[in-house]
């Protein structure tokens, strides 16, 4: 094998692996847990847990710690956060938790983490 | 190459380091998912690794990282940054010497996969929740689309110093 044919082989194949982890997130993400048990937690202390198919009128609950600030909206079936002091907003852009499954509400710098009780993959 | 041209080196390259990740910072993700960046101040580390030698870009990611927290960062992301980079670091020892420097966005695309996995555990041992590994498989996707391209910007930085004669030892 040429040096060129060599390069190609190496692209395509680191190629077809990122095209791999991006279905492989696809898929994870759309899996069914059934959880509906959503768990607020900061520096992996758990926070709060809360039952969100039992929720009647949305709500806000304030999260603030050393770390930061965040504002966590509560919903039926469905948990976010709405505002957030961290410096990339990631957190907020990640949208609503929905019960019955997806990955957890991740915000880095804040060491928040809002997860379904079953959402854990490899739990 | 002499001391202090090297010293002189990796002063500007932790400067020039420094300038890209700070840059970088300021640029909105592009994607909703914790960790996914481009990387560029990831050029100089392995430029540094290939014309001074490990331990002398070990000190420039060093510095790199812990002035990056103080401009741009906060104390919770050093932690994340501090393990990744240390991951992609080791990689990027191992690989160059394994992996012709044609092939430099190969050390660099592992190494950025490296990155996001050493990110991610840190990040495991902080908020003990098991489901952010269901990241990794996009996160390691991320990393191997935005380290070739570091790779490949390094590859040419590499010939461009080459061919400047800045290296050369008079």
């Amino acid at each position: 094998m040429n040096d060129k044919m060599k390069n190609l082989a190496w692209v395509l194949a680191l190629l077809a692996l990122a095209l791999a982890g991006t279905v492989g997130f696809m898929l994870l993400r759309a899996k069914p847990s059934g959880g509906d048990i959503a768990v607020i937690s900061v520096d992996g202390k758990e926070l709060r847990r809360i039952d969100l198919g039992a929720v009647t009128e949305p709500y806000d609950i304030p999260v603030t710690t050393d770390w930061g600030s965040n504002t966590v909206h509560v919903e039926r079936g469905g948990i976010s956060v709405t505002e957030s002091d961290c410096p990339d907003g990631i957190c907020i852009r990640m949208g609503v938790l929905r019960a019955g499954g997806g990955l957890p509400i991740v915000c880095m710098p804040h060491r928040l983490v809002i997860r379904l009780e079953e959402s854990d993959v490899y739990a | 190459m002499p001391k202090t041209k090297k010293m002189a080196f990796m002063a500007v390259l932790t400067a020039i380091a420094l300038g890209i990740f700070m840059l970088e910072a300021q640029l909105p993700s592009p994607v909703p998912v914790p960790g996914v960046k481009l990387g560029l101040a990831n050029v100089i580390t392995l430029a540094a690794i290939c014309i001074l030698g490990r331990g002398e870009a070990a000190a420039v990611l060093v510095m790199r990282i812990l002035l990056g927290a103080v401009f741009a960062g906060s104390p919770s992301t050093l932690l994340f940054s501090a393990v990744g980079g240390a991951v992609a670091y080791a990689l990027m020892c191992v690989l160059t010497a394994l992996i012709p420097r044609e092939r430099l966005y190969v050390t660099s695309a592992l190494a950025a996969v490296g990155h996001n996995a050493g990110q991610l555990l840190a990040c495991q041992l902080v908020v003990h929740t098991p489901g952010i590994w269901g990241y990794f498989p996009i996160l390691g996707a991320s990393g191997i689309i935005t380290g070739l391209f570091t790779g490949i910007a390094a590859k040419y930085l590499l010939r461009s110093l080459d061919r400047s004669g800045l290296l050369d030892d008079k």
